[in-house]
């Protein structure tokens, strides 16, 4: 697996495939059937909601009793907007006696340092358990076959485990610091919320307990459930149970950040209107879940490797140095996994956001906060980078690569000329004489690349060119011998330079279109990008079938820059996340729930770049500088027990060695 | 961040690269103590200054703030930091120490450079902070049909202007819609020809039948359509023929966009406008400044000419009660002043008091001028001076540029004030004056300070 079995690769490839997809595709298929169940479903409740009215009405004094108001954006089927019953207070106006300070940094900087610390806390230990589950559950498949393999990925997932439950606790801690800052400093707002949202923190709080009792068990029962089949399959379910219950945490508090920035189940005085589902589910919970998680993956990914490459770096054998580089491997290849989806998560929810007010989507893309997307595909060109790096530097280490190697330049030269496009800006900001000089607010040549056009053709590019190194990078060692080798190679070639053809012929006629139709291009872009990901995969692996090895890749060897391209993978994850997190909440501007609740506090402005960049890296390196305390901490009880294969099971001869 | 307020990133990092101090000492100290021959008493003793010299360096930027910060890091410490290094290099040279720095250290600062560059990175970027805009402008004095549309104007577009860059007014309308012949972004209707338009519209049949029909309530807005009798009685028009006009169509695009559609530029079949009622949040726009937005729209085509405008000045306004919204301004009391609009009609003295400079600059030739929290208004003399100081970072040439930089970006230099050895602090003056001021009454008022000099003979 990974480099020594052929039949796993398959499985983790596939099983991470149908994960993404079990995640993407009922979100981004399943709309139209979702929004038509939802107006039979408004229409019911509004239906039953007055009856109640109306025998209330007969009950009582003949007058109703329950005053109605319009939701703020809920519609009913006739997409007229949903009417609900008052059931809470007015937002309040707030006021300087809503706010309180300290004196060596703005309120709302704290708020935003506690926040970010506790969300990349929080998104490790999310993901650590989807990288246990699915690790756990290979080796448990691949133990008849390879117990040597079997016992490194079970000690991996343990090892794991481990130092998440120490980082589990600081997420915990991390959380009750965020609380008490939103208490303390914002008492008007958080009073709003929790009004709103009483019952919704509650369930949080009793989950949390469901989620520590079930780590704890799925933890501390490692050993006594490893050596059963049965109750070792059990112990797997329970990390499946715990990703449940960890997703639903998630979602739940999601719910709060997606409420104050495209607000449901409330009318525009800020009262609720009695369905508490509907203030839940408002329309960026989802595109924002399935966001997180994939992010998390990536960002879990991104720790891993960086703990793993640390651990290479500071191996004190052979054997540690080559354990510790499949880690990196396992970790990256896990991140990588996740980052390729990422960007079509991220168009579904400006997609949603654009749906909910379409000012505060131009604000993103085209007003104040343009720049940060200018930002963002710096740090998007700097992941693909670093990961192509990886890739590159680790094929060297696998026999049988030179036949590919060769490729690596032109690939580089893509990703450069990709990442040019990808980062040029549609207009910048000029002196006067300047834009006289160029006549223009934009350069005649260069600002055609800093259109829409261009830059989704440059970023679906540097996806593909991703795909391929990696597919690449899969069969470097592997001989193929299927007979239909020749045309497996031929469909591999011409699903790649098809969909490159078509992504770049896309790209060129939304020069020749209107603005509202060019939109439209990226769907067949992001459709040409997936098949090759998804059937270059499925079409590469399934050309492994008894395929003869050149060789095992050579554990331990990879080159330092490849190990610090991992490194900078970890950071640029970091700060990404920062980044991304900062654009979706700051969109608000000045409010704290949009359009409902004003942010009357002194610190209601937006940042400018420079500022909002300092503390992204302060968040960065902080949030850093903690994963080392812990996993300092997590190694103390450190036992290095070498994986050993059972007594009486046959290795197989290639694991001998 | 405020000024007095400490810079959270260079805090931050002093505090890391002192415990790397303590680090570097202890490490010493360990190869000394693991090999014979070494002076640990000389090596110990060079790294323990090091680290006390880092530990007090990193106290001392705990009692600066902001810029004095990051101008001791870049000035002192980094230095420090780096002669350390070197050092602690000549320490493993001298002494033939293999093993040297540790990964940890090296993967600190391959961690720190990469995220410090990109802070750079950042900074390097166009820097422009956002504040909330006013909640509603009050109108000072009697306005003149002109100064009328230049504050629908400002409300459009803002009053300051960066050149390559989009500006955009409290009403947000550039974000989607353009205002030249032959410029069309595709977002939203192009806005040339709209008061021409206007008249021709409200005969058409589509707009009487779509997406609602003239006399039905479009439920998003709340609004009936074709009915200007019947908009909510803060907006009502209460001038003019009793019949829908022209003025009466583009105040519903404005309070009920959805009320038409433009073909091509709606969502569901054209049946949904992506336009925000402009009356509500997060616009929120009041009765004078809705009719100053029409009264922009209705002249911008024919500069100077304002004969095609239909809309009240607000001294003339019957339904004008002071207020866009009426029950808020019950609710807060009535004695809270709202944020200004100044034309550039007043005379000067007026101007500035209205804007309260007063209250914190001495200017010469304005009675009652005497503020102590700023810097005293000797630009004609003061403005050339600065330009050249070294810690001057803006971007005037001129001291009418320095002084309306002054103006609309008031940390752009921060005077330092002599006499208490210290700068004035910064954040103290508002930002807004963007939004309160017309073009006319920028040019003013710049005009004015730049001419501002000590008293003869003082």
């Amino acid at each position: 697996m990974l480099g020594k079995n052929t039949r796993s690769i398959g499985a983790l490839s596939l099983g991470l495939v149908l994960a993404v997809a079990i995640y993407l595709v009922p979100g981004m298929t399943g709309i139209a059937d979702a929004k038509e169940a939802f107006a039979e479903q408004v229409f019911a409740e509004e239906a039953f909601a007055k009856e109640v009215q109306a025998e209330e009405a007969v009950e009582g004094e003949g007058e109703p009793e329950i005053e109605w108001s319009q939701d703020v954006f809920y519609k009913d089927w006739e997409g007229n907007p949903l009417k609900g019953p008052v059931s809470g207070h007015p937002a309040p106006e707030l006021g300087p006696t809503d706010y309180n300070t300290y004196e060596f940094a703005p309120s709302r900087i704290i708020l935003w340092v506690a926040n970010q610390q506790h969300l990349y806390f929080g998104s490790f230990v999310l993901a650590v358990p989807i990288f246990c589950m699915i690790i756990e559950f290979i080796g448990i498949r691949v133990k008849d076959e390879d117990p040597v393999m079997a016992a490194k990925y079970d000690r991996l997932a343990h090892d794991l485990m481990k130092v998440s439950l120490t980082a589990y606790s600081w997420t915990a801690i991390l959380g009750g610091v965020l609380l008490f800052t939103f208490i303390t400093l914002f008492p008007g707002f958080f009073k709003y919320m929790a009004g709103i949202f009483r019952p919704v923190m509650h369930v949080y709080a009793l989950m949390f307990l469901a989620e520590s009792g079930v780590l704890y068990v799925y933890y501390y029962g490692w050993d006594k459930m490893k050596e059963d089949k049965f109750l070792k399959w059990v112990h797997c379910s329970l990390s499946v149970l715990l990703n449940l219950i960890g997703t639903v945490l998630m979602y739940l508090a999601n719910s709060w950040a997606t409420f104050m920035q495209a607000p449901g189940g409330i009318d525009s005085q800020g009262r609720f209107l009695g369905n508490i589902w509907h203030v839940i589910h408002s329309t960026l919970w989802n595109p924002v879940g399935v966001h997180r998680i994939l992010g998390n993956i990536v960002f879990g990914g991104g720790i891993v490797g960086a703990y793993a490459a640390y651990h290479y770096l500071t191996a004190k054998n052979e054997e540690e140095r080559a354990h510790y580089d499949w880690v990196c491997y396992v970790a990256m290849f896990i991140a990588i996994f996740g980052l390729i989806p990422l960007p079509f998560a991220g168009y579904w929810l400006m997609k949603e956001v654009y749906a909910f007010r379409q000012q505060m989507g131009i604000t993103l893309m085209g007003g104040i906060m343009a720049w940060l997307f200018i930002i963002q595909a710096v740090m998007i060109g700097l992941l693909f980078f670093g990961a192509n790096s990886y890739l590159h530097n680790g094929m060297s280490r696998v026999k049988g690569s030179h036949r590919y190697m060769k490729y690596c330049k032109y690939m580089v030269l893509l990703l450069i000329c990709c990442f040019t496009m990808w980062m040029t800006p549609h207009t910048i900001v000029m002196t006067p004489a300047e834009l006289k000089a160029m006549g223009g607010a934009q350069h005649p040549v260069v600002g055609h690349f800093g259109v829409m056009s261009a830059k989704n053709t440059a970023v679906n590019l540097m996806i593909t060119c991703t795909v391929l190194c990696f597919l690449l990078y899969q069969r470097a060692n592997k001989k193929i011998t299927v007979p239909w080798a020749t045309v497996g190679n031929c469909w591999i070639t011409a699903i790649f330079i098809g969909a490159a053809a078509n992504i770049i012929f896309l790209g060129v006629y939304g020069y020749f279109l209107p603005a509202n139709q060019r939109v439209g291009l990226s769907v067949p872009q992001v459709t040409s990008t997936l098949t090759t990901l998804f059937a270059g995969t499925a079409i590469n692996i399934s050309m492994f079938k008894d395929s003869e090895s050149y060789g095992d890749i050579q554990w331990g060897t990879q080159s330092k820059v490849g190990t610090y391209a991992i490194f900078l993978l970890a950071i640029s994850f970091t700060w990404l996340m920062g980044l991304m997190g900062y654009i979706r909440s700051a969109v608000r501007l000045f409010w704290h729930v949009t359009e409902v609740v004003r942010d009357n506090s002194a610190d209601a402005y937006t940042l400018t770049i420079g500022e909002a960049g300092k503390m992204l890296t302060f968040n960065a390196l902080f949030v850093w500088v903690q994963f080392v305390v812990v996993f300092w901490v997590g190694s103390l009880t450190a036992k290095k027990i070498p994986a050993k294969a059972p007594e009486g099971v046959p290795v197989p001869a290639q694991q001998q060695q | 961040m405020l000024p007095e307020q400490h810079d959270i990133l260079f805090s931050f990092l002093s505090i890391l690269f002192a415990t790397f101090g303590v680090f570097v000492f202890g490490n010493v100290i360990q190869n000394c103590r693991e090999r014979e021959g070494l002076n640990t008493t000389l090596w110990g003793g060079i790294f323990g200054i090091f680290a006390i010299t880092l530990f007090l360096m990193t106290v001392h930027m705990f009692s600066l703030v902001q810029r004095d910060q990051l101008i001791f890091f870049f000035s002192t410490y980094i230095w420090t930091i780096l002669l350390l290094l070197l050092v602690w290099g000549v320490f493993f040279k001298s002494n033939k120490i293999e093993s040297q720095s540790p990964p940890i250290i090296r993967g600190f600062f391959f961690w720190t450079t990469v995220s410090v560059l990109l802070a750079g990175y950042t900074n390097w970027l166009p820097q422009q902070r956002s504040d909330p805009p006013p909640k509603e402008a009050a109108v000072v004095g009697d306005l003149t049909m002109e100064e009328f549309a230049e504050m629908g104007r400002v409300i459009i577009f803002g009053a300051k202007q960066v050149a390559g860059q989009k500006s955009i007014g409290k009403g947000q309308c550039p974000l989607c819609h353009t205002f030249e012949a032959g410029n069309n972004i595709g977002r939203c209707p192009n806005l040339f020809g709209v008061e021409k338009r206007s008249h021709e519209r409200v005969k058409e049949e589509r707009y009487a039948t779509s997406p609602v029909a003239i006399g039905e309530t479009e439920p998003a807005a709340g609004i009936v359509k074709g009915k200007y009798d019947q908009i909510p009685e803060e907006y009502k028009r209460q001038h003019g023929p009793d019949e829908l006009t022209g003025e009466d169509y583009i105040r519903e695009s404005l309070m009920c966009p959805t009320c038409y559609v433009v073909k091509g530029y709606g969502k569901a079949g054209d049946t949904k406008s992506p336009m925000p009622v402009i009356t509500k949040p997060p616009i929120s726009l009041s009765r004078t400044e809705v009719n100053a937005v029409i009264a922009y729209l209705q002249s911008k085509d024919t500069p100077g000419e304002f004969a095609a405008v239909t809309v009240p000045l607000p001294q003339d306004d019957a339904g004008n009660t002071g207020g866009g919204d009426a029950t808020a301004e019950e609710d807060s009391g009535g004695d809270e002043e709202g944020p200004v609009f100044v034309t550039g009609k007043e005379d000067i003295q007026t101007m500035i008091n209205t804007l309260g400079c007063p209250l914190c600059h001495t200017i010469p030739g304005v009675e009652g001028a005497m503020g102590q929290l700023g810097p005293v208004l000797h630009e004609k003399i003061n403005a050339p001076k600065r330009i050249k100081d070294p810690n001057y970072k803006g971007k005037a040439t001129n001291t009418k540029e320095y002084v309306r930089e002054s103006i609309l970006e008031p940390g752009a230099y921060v005077v330092f004030n002599e006499e208490a050895g210290e700068s004035f602090p910064d954040g103290l003056m508002p930002t807004t004056f963007s939004e309160q001021l017309s073009v006319q009454a920028l040019d003013k008022l710049v005009d004015f300070i730049s001419q501002t000099e000590p008293p003869a003979g003082s």
